[in-house]
């Protein structure tokens, strides 16, 4: 399964943000959510984007110190094995994967097969999918 | 202090500094935040007599603890100063994301006085604040000039503007936010241009704290399901305000004619199915889960709007029923920075001094073309602009026709004609700043809903909960569009703050702050005499639908007020008795 957005249910809330950030990191701060929602009023009409992690694990397969693991299951950083390169990063296909403030990269893990992102979506543009 | 940065960014343009200080503690416990702490320091701050345009009055946009955290609807920023529409306090609220820009910058509020030399608009970026020239964007609308405020500073950042009509001190000039989003009443856009302060543009990218994070993620995620995600609110966002429009209609108060009827012969062309005819997306506020705002299509453009009260007041109250022309007439309104209900008031009533031969001003109800060229007018203050910028109350001071000046305190009426919902009819006139269907909304009880419209049983008491439900749901802050109780607000405040907060003592701290702003009104030479409304109200009767008949008799509204004052704790002048002020903390 995997994350799918559907832009012309979104209305630019963020409450997806505000929530990935509340569990994971204990603060408010959509700075460091593990996706990214934008949603404003360009030129003459309204435009809504986001980036997710796709589990494509090119992160995982960029790392060369072996900090990013997985096993057909959630990503995770093994902290004392990172060296903070942003090599998994550079790689992120979708650009969703970003630095926290300390270097380390925000890894999506899917929150056990439940992600909070998509319970906190008032309105289902988020939702599971099956891998085609 | 979870739930609180602990900080206030103060602004003074006289002198040019710009420094932090601490939040005063004690009066955020006591006021929450938003409206009730923004009334508290303009209270303490801005002493009585003040020309509400000189550089002595202060402008304060305030968060509240709930601003910036997954709390649902907590996306609104308070606008606490003294109008210059009324005298009286005034406090708005705008949607969009500013609200938590200034948060996640740092800052509980921004606090800004003084008067700057010539135009500026301020930067807060972050720790990173600078008052800068801002000449070139004199004149432009709202939309131009947060346009070209992002292309600078980026489109992460939140803009609150004014337009020419800010500029041009017109006293009901509004502020906008996200192109779209304003706060409309009592002239908030007027003292930010008697300031020379053209823009706010603010870019945070912190954090907000809460005491016991899990616990409250969990109890608001239980509050997101269960209690806001119902039926009871998701008219917003499948229909939004428009659909007022037909309760309106059908139960007899939907402002028609500078209020002479409470029907409107078109009315469905301008009802709910009408706007969601055109409607191209939805739009919420940051952490809203509702989102109210309707995008349509007009011509080429896509844009916001219109609302109810714009539909209605600047609508039906002009007698356009033409969805098209209030959808232009609204976005005038907004581009030009004037609020859309004060805009339609004026509007209507110079088509009634028109028709009835008291002023020619060349306006008559239905006629879309003069219609249109109104907010440009009064925005420059070119042609009848000139008189009309004054307002319906200055209006009829000059030419007379007071009986039907729809206007308490000088704030000119929303969207529901209290002949046919009279406890309205009390909200309006105990409203501190004025007309204003913000202070408490017992239509949605009254001609909505069950109690009896034509009565004032129980209205005193309605009206006196509603307004410290709004003003501690207001300061915390919530947005209106969540029928939530106190207790659901207690249960999610407690673990963001970290202590054990009742239902009692927020509803308490309700009453404390529509208290506090009553005291700042009588400080400012207000009392009883003020809490009227205009005799058109009280004598004469409406002519169809469900209000055929109907007045709101000036006895029965004697008796609701004297019986609003004596349950308030308030003396017959309306005045607060010293043990009310004992038993709130005012004393």
């Amino acid at each position: 399964m995997i994350l799918h957005y559907q832009p012309e249910k979104c209305t630019g809330c963020h409450l997806c943000e505000l929530a990935c950030s509340g569990y994971k990191e204990g603060v408010f701060n959509p700075a460091l959510a593990r996706l990214q929602v934008s949603s404003g009023y360009k030129g003459d009409n309204l435009v809504n984007e986001a980036r997710l992690c796709e589990k494509c694990f090119k992160c995982a397969d960029a790392c060369s110190n072996r900090a990013i693991v997985y096993d057909r299951g959630p990503l995770s950083l093994v902290l004392d094995d990172c060296v903070q390169c942003g090599a998994c990063i550079e790689v992120c296909p979708t650009a969703v994967l970003r630095p926290d403030g300390r270097g380390f990269p925000l890894l999506c893990d899917y929150c056990q097969g439940e992600p909070y992102c998509v319970k906190w979506c008032p309105h289902e543009a988020l939702s599971l999918k099956e891998v085609e | 202090m979870a739930g609180y940065q602990g900080r206030v960014l103060r602004v003074d343009l006289t002198s040019h500094k710009v420094f932090a200080e601490e939040l005063n503690r004690e009066w955020a416990r006591d006021y929450l935040g938003g409206k009730g702490l923004g009334i508290k320091y303009i209270y303490e701050e801005v002493g009585p007599g003040i020309n509400a345009l000189s550089p002595g009055n202060k402008i304060i946009f305030m968060t509240g603890p709930f601003t910036g955290t997954v709390v649902p609807c907590s996306g609104k920023l308070s606008i606490v100063t003294k109008s210059p529409a009324t005298g009286t306090i005034l406090d708005c609220s705008i949607g969009g994301s500013a609200a938590v820009g200034i948060k996640r910058a740092g800052y509980d509020a921004i606090i800004i006085e003084g008067k700057a030399p010539d135009l500026v608009y301020i930067l807060v970026d972050d720790d990173r604040v600078e008052i800068r020239d801002a000449r070139d964007y004199r004149g432009l609308g709202t939309h131009e000039t947060e346009g070209r405020l992002k292309s600078e500073h980026g489109d992460d950042c939140s803009v609150l503007s004014i337009g020419p009509a800010g500029e041009n001190l017109v006293p009901f000039a509004c502020i906008t936010s996200d192109f779209y989003r304003q706060a409309g009443r009592g002239g908030v856009g007027a003292v930010m241009g008697s300031k020379n302060l053209k823009a706010l543009v603010v870019r945070g990218t912190g954090e907000v704290r809460a005491a016991d994070i899990r616990r409250l993620m969990d109890v608001a995620l239980e509050a997101f399901k269960n209690d806001l995600l119902t039926d009871t609110n998701l008219w917003a966002y499948t229909a939004g305000t428009p659909m007022i429009v037909e309760l309106s209609h059908s139960t007899g108060i939907l402002p028609t004619n500078n209020f002479q009827q409470g029907t409107f012969d078109h009315f469905e062309r301008i009802k709910s199915e009408a706007v969601n005819g055109v409607r191209v997306a939805k739009k919420a506020c940051t952490a809203c889960g509702l989102g109210c705002g309707n995008f349509v299509r007009s011509g080429e453009e896509v844009l916001e709007g219109p609302e109810y009260e714009t539909l209605s007041v600047a609508g039906s109250n002009c007698g356009i029923g033409d969805l098209d022309a209030i959808i232009r007439f609204n976005r005038l309104c907004d581009d030009l920075g004037l609020d859309t209900i004060s805009a339609g008031g004026v509007t209507a009533f110079a088509m009634e001094l028109t028709e009835k031969g008291i002023h020619d001003f060349g306006l008559r109800f239905g006629d879309v073309e003069k219609y249109l060229q109104v907010p440009r007018l009064i925005a420059s203050r070119e042609g009848i602009g000139a008189e009309l910028a004054g307002g319906v109350k200055s209006l009829s001071d000059t030419y007379g026709g007071r009986e039907f000046a729809m206007q308490v305190k000088g704030l000119e009426f929303p969207g529901y004609d209290p002949r046919g919902s009279w406890g309205m009819g009390l909200a309006y006139a105990t409203a501190p700043r004025g007309a204003c269907h913000m202070s408490a909304w017992p239509v949605a009880e009254e001609a909505y809903g069950e109690r009896d419209p034509f009565t004032i049983e129980g209205k005193a008491q309605l009206v006196r909960d509603l307004q410290h439900y709004n003003a501690a749901k207001f300061s915390l802050i919530l947005c209106d569009f969540w029928a939530l109780s106190f207790e659901v607000m207690a249960r999610m405040l407690s673990p963001l703050l970290g202590r054990e907060v009742t239902a009692a003592e927020l509803e308490l701290a309700g009453e404390r702050i529509f208290n506090l702003a009553r005291l700042y009104n009588i400080r400012e030479g207000f009392n009883g005499k003020d809490d009227v409304l205009p005799a058109r109200i009280f004598t004469q009767p409406l002519t169809t639908g469900t209000t055929a008949g109907k007045t709101l008799p000036e006895e029965e509204f004697r008796r609701m007020l004297a019986e609003y004052y004596t349950l308030r704790g308030w003396d017959e002048n309306g005045r607060p008795k010293p043990e009310k002020l004992a038993q709130l903390g005012l004393a």
